[in-house]
């Protein structure tokens, strides 16, 4: 079947976002005019090539409480309604058109609720991640314990929005069977279950890399292992603490250890309440910190380009990752051919299967990552078969190449069904 | 947690006594007389949660006595607070939510088999699995439409600003509750069936049944407000909890009007508040009560009006038992008891012709339906009701026989007791 190219509309609350990468392939690849409608942009250097070549981005503005930099839990769906308000007045305004398909992403602040508002019959594909359990999942098995009863009624109370986007004509879309089996079953039949993909060709290795490596200028010789850790966030969630005990263990163990750390040191998710706004890798720190600092490179935020080549030059990638929906940079560590020790959450054995494409143990058990890690670091050159079955694993299922066109088949029938 | 589970079950199989826990706005609202039923024929225990005792209609002695009624102790705020601004209605119903989780926490000698919550705007029943540890079954009343439905209904009126965004979030509080209940129940198959298809299976139909007894066909004096109404003169009545648009206050109007130029002795009895209760009247006409702006808008001859506000449920099976026709113009939404009440009263019915209205009313069998906004039509049926009301009078009989068998409290007491304890069977088992 034809792919034809689509007029699409994206709207997510921040550029690039999860979708940004979706509509660059559809517009590099498809053909695609896609109008990115966001609050926020992040730095240049995560946008996607072909920024302003085919994707254009729209900026819209909040009011009400969405303006304000927090607001109490009760106030979510609210502020999320804002959201919505603030992207249909945009429409308006501009009278964008024409539009065949519209790609939304909520991440909780329902941007598409009035877009048909703005125009009915268009389709609507929303991106659904993640549907709060009230104790299940993510922080709760930990911090539940000593928060307060409202942590639960918030988490009882934050679903609204998707809800509401649900039953508002959209076609769903999650990228994996847990989250949507994180759904309500009344809703679970409706998904469409597609990985969004990534970039294989950037974080792949060229060949059997074995010699010197450089990361950000300063190269590391070939013998020392290089142990990753790679998150958005330095946060709990990603299980940046049980990162840092590992990583102090095997640093006591073996002197040529470097631990390589991506990620921004303030917590911005919402969903840790706890934490949220403060610098958790502190925090860590003041209770574990660096056996040996100069041995810890902290990088901090870091663009595609640079994740790549910290994942190229892993000799052990970390993801101890509380349950919740996994990161692009697991997938990406895959693609590197990483050998990969994560911890063993429903949603990672999606990805990995134990033995054979990485490493599983129970997130509790700090002795069983010990162990295995060094076991890894002990015999590297034993467990490189994981890392290329992973890498060829992403090849075949999880690189853009592979996932895109399905999804852009999807796209296709979708946005010619409304048209014909 | 197994333990816990095992002690549940043990508490619940050695119970005589079932006890069932109803949150509701207001009492009695649906749940008094069945609660009361309950209590007196089966023995049950009834607990009651309200933010308000009703004044439409009143409790009766005999509820206030025989059921344990304990009122939310809402924040000031929170009372005063009720015309809020659309986006902010979610955030009210969480702070409802979390007294009635206080209210409950509060009181730990209450251990409910079941809790049945009345979801008009969504079951504020959120939080109490935090609490409770039995079965939650949600009163579905009504899932709002984005169009052609409820508040969306009337686009003959002004367009206002929320008629477009508020239908599209305001489901917001009934999808919450209703995804983490148990189970559900609606009272009629339309309202069930305004809900997403989805939810189709969680919710049984139920009618809450109606006091057959109170309203029943009965000879009464012909004097209503102090104004004595001669024999020949022919009384329509209307009623309604607000006099708005959504009930088709303006609609009758326009009817009692036509009616009026044609027929000299007949008096129009309106029962019902200027309050607004559901739609946008006020933004629609700019001003407070819509009663008044209707009244405002013709040129009516208020002589032959009786207006009523609230009136005790007594009053009101009198004044229906004076009506020789009964005018109920809503808009498809949810089925006022006063259509019931009237129909249970033996009286001749005639009412927009929307799908809720008949599922009750079969047309020419049990009542008479014409198009909501056609009033020449409805007027013709009006007045040949008025004319010749014996003729009709079979009408009547009908719609009082239909209410005996399907509608009342005794036709509808037993299947719901009996839904209850599948409930909590159900959540034994599983």
């Amino acid at each position: 079947m034809s792919q034809d190219p689509l007029h699409l509309v994206c709207i997510e609350p921040s550029f690039p976002g999860r979708l940004g990468a979706v509509a660059d392939w559809l517009v590099r690849k498809r053909g695609y005019h896609c109008r990115f409608c966001c609050t926020r942009t992040e730095p240049q250097e995560f946008w996607p090539e072909s920024t302003g070549k085919g994707l254009e981005v729209i900026l819209y503005n909040l009011g009400g409480v969405a303006r304000e930099p927090s607001a109490a839990w009760t106030r979510t769906l609210e502020r999320g309604l804002c959201y919505a308000y603030g992207c249909w007045e945009m429409l308006e305004a501009r009278r964008l058109r024409p539009i065949d398909l519209v790609l939304g992403r909520s991440a909780g602040q329902g941007s598409t609720l009035f877009f048909p508002v703005f125009q009915s019959g268009i389709p609507v594909v929303n991106l659904f991640d993640y549907y709060l359990r009230p104790h299940a999942n993510d922080l709760t098995d930990e911090t539940g314990l000593e928060m307060p009863a409202e942590y639960f009624h918030w988490r009882r109370a934050a679903n609204a929005m998707d809800l509401l986007d649900l039953e508002n004509g959209v076609i769903p879309w999650t990228h994996t069977a847990w989250q949507r089996d994180l759904f309500p079953n009344e809703y679970r039949q409706d998904f469409m279950v597609h990985f969004d993909g990534v970039d294989a060709e950037r974080f792949g290795r060229v060949g059997n890399e074995t010699g010197d490596r450089v990361i950000q200028g300063r190269t590391i010789p070939a013998a020392t292992r290089i142990v990753t850790f790679v998150a958005r966030n330095l946060e709990q969630l990603r299980g940046f603490d049980r990162f840092m005990d590992l990583a102090n263990r095997l640093a006591r163990h073996r002197s040529d250890v470097v631990c390589v750390v991506v990620g921004d040191f303030q917590v911005q998710r919402g969903l840790d309440v706890k934490f949220y706004g403060q610098d958790y890798r502190e925090h860590v720190f003041s209770r574990n910190p660096p056996h040996n600092p100069e041995r810890f490179w902290f990088l901090g935020s870091a663009s595609p380009a640079a994740v790549a080549e910290v994942l190229k030059a892993s000799d052990l990638h970390v993801y101890p990752s509380r349950s919740y929906v996994v990161s692009r940079s697991l997938v990406e560590a895959m693609a590197g051919g990483c050998v990969i020790l994560a911890a063993d959450t429903v949603p990672v054995r999606e990805f990995i299967t134990p033995g054979q494409t990485g490493i599983l143990v129970p997130f509790n058990d700090i002795d069983s990552w010990e162990s295995q890690a060094r076991e890894v670091l002990d015999h590297p050159h034993t467990y490189q078969e994981l890392g290329l079955a992973a890498a060829t694993k992403v090849r075949e299922r999880f690189a853009q190449d592979v996932t895109m066109p399905d999804l852009a088949k999807a796209f296709d029938i979708i946005g010619n069904g409304a048209k014909g | 947690m197994v333990q816990k589970a095992e002690a549940r079950v043990l508490r619940r199989l050695n119970k005589i006594i079932m006890h069932v826990l109803f949150i509701h706005d207001a009492f009695p609202a649906q749940f008094g007389r069945l609660a009361l039923e309950l209590t007196k024929r089966y023995g049950w225990k009834c607990s009651f949660l309200v933010e308000d005792l009703s004044r439409c209609p009143t409790p009766t002695p005999e509820m206030l006595q025989q059921l344990e009624i304990q009122k939310l102790p809402l924040s000031e705020d929170l009372r005063k607070n009720r015309e809020i601004p659309w986006a902010q209605v979610y955030g009210r119903y969480l702070e409802s939510c979390r007294a009635v989780y206080e209210a409950v926490r509060a009181r730990q000698h209450w251990r409910p088999d079941l809790v049945v919550a009345h979801g008009g705007r969504g079951a504020p029943t959120l939080f109490l699995p935090e609490v409770l540890d039995c079965p939650i079954l949600n009163y579905c009343e009504y899932y709002f439409a984005p169009s052609r439905r409820d508040i969306s209904y009337r686009v003959d009126l002004p367009l206002v600003d929320p008629s477009q965004f508020y239908p599209r979030c305001i489901n917001a509080m009934t999808l919450v509750s209703l995804v983490d209940c148990h189970a559900g129940y609606s009272p009629t198959r339309w309202q069930r069936e305004t809900f997403p298809k989805r939810f189709w299976p969680k919710i049984e139909v139920h009618f809450d049944g109606i006091d057959t007894e109170l309203y029943r066909p009965h000879p009464v004096t012909r004097v209503v407000a102090g104004k004595t109404i001669p024999t020949d003169t022919r009384v329509v009545t209307f009623v309604a909890r607000g006099l708005e648009s959504m009930r088709g206050f303006d609609q009758f109007m326009k009817l009692a009007d036509r009616i009026g130029r044609e027929l000299h002795d007949v008096i129009f009895v309106v029962v019902g508040g200027e309050e607004i209760y559901y739609g946008w009247d006020k933004l629609h006409t700019g001003q407070p009560s819509f009663k008044k702006w209707v009244l405002s808008q013709g040129e009516y001859d208020l002589e032959r009006f009786i207006f009523l506000d609230y009136v005790e449920p007594s009053v009101l099976s009198d004044i229906l038992c004076l009506s020789d026709l009964h005018i109920y113009l809503t808009v498809p939404f949810v089925l006022s008891w006063s259509l019931f009440n009237a129909l249970a009263c033996g009286r001749v019915v005639l009412a927009s012709e929307v799908d809720p209205v008949l599922e009750v009313i079969e047309p020419d069998k049990n009542g008479l339906v014409a198009p909501m906004f056609d009033t020449d039509v409805l007027s013709e049926k009006a007045l040949q009701v008025l004319k010749k009301p014996e003729e009709f009078r079979p009408l009547g009989e009908a719609a009082r026989a239909l209410m005996e068998t399907h509608y009342s409290i005794d036709a509808c007491l037993s299947p719901l007791k009996d839904y209850f304890e599948r409930c909590i069977q159900s959540d034994l088992r599983g």
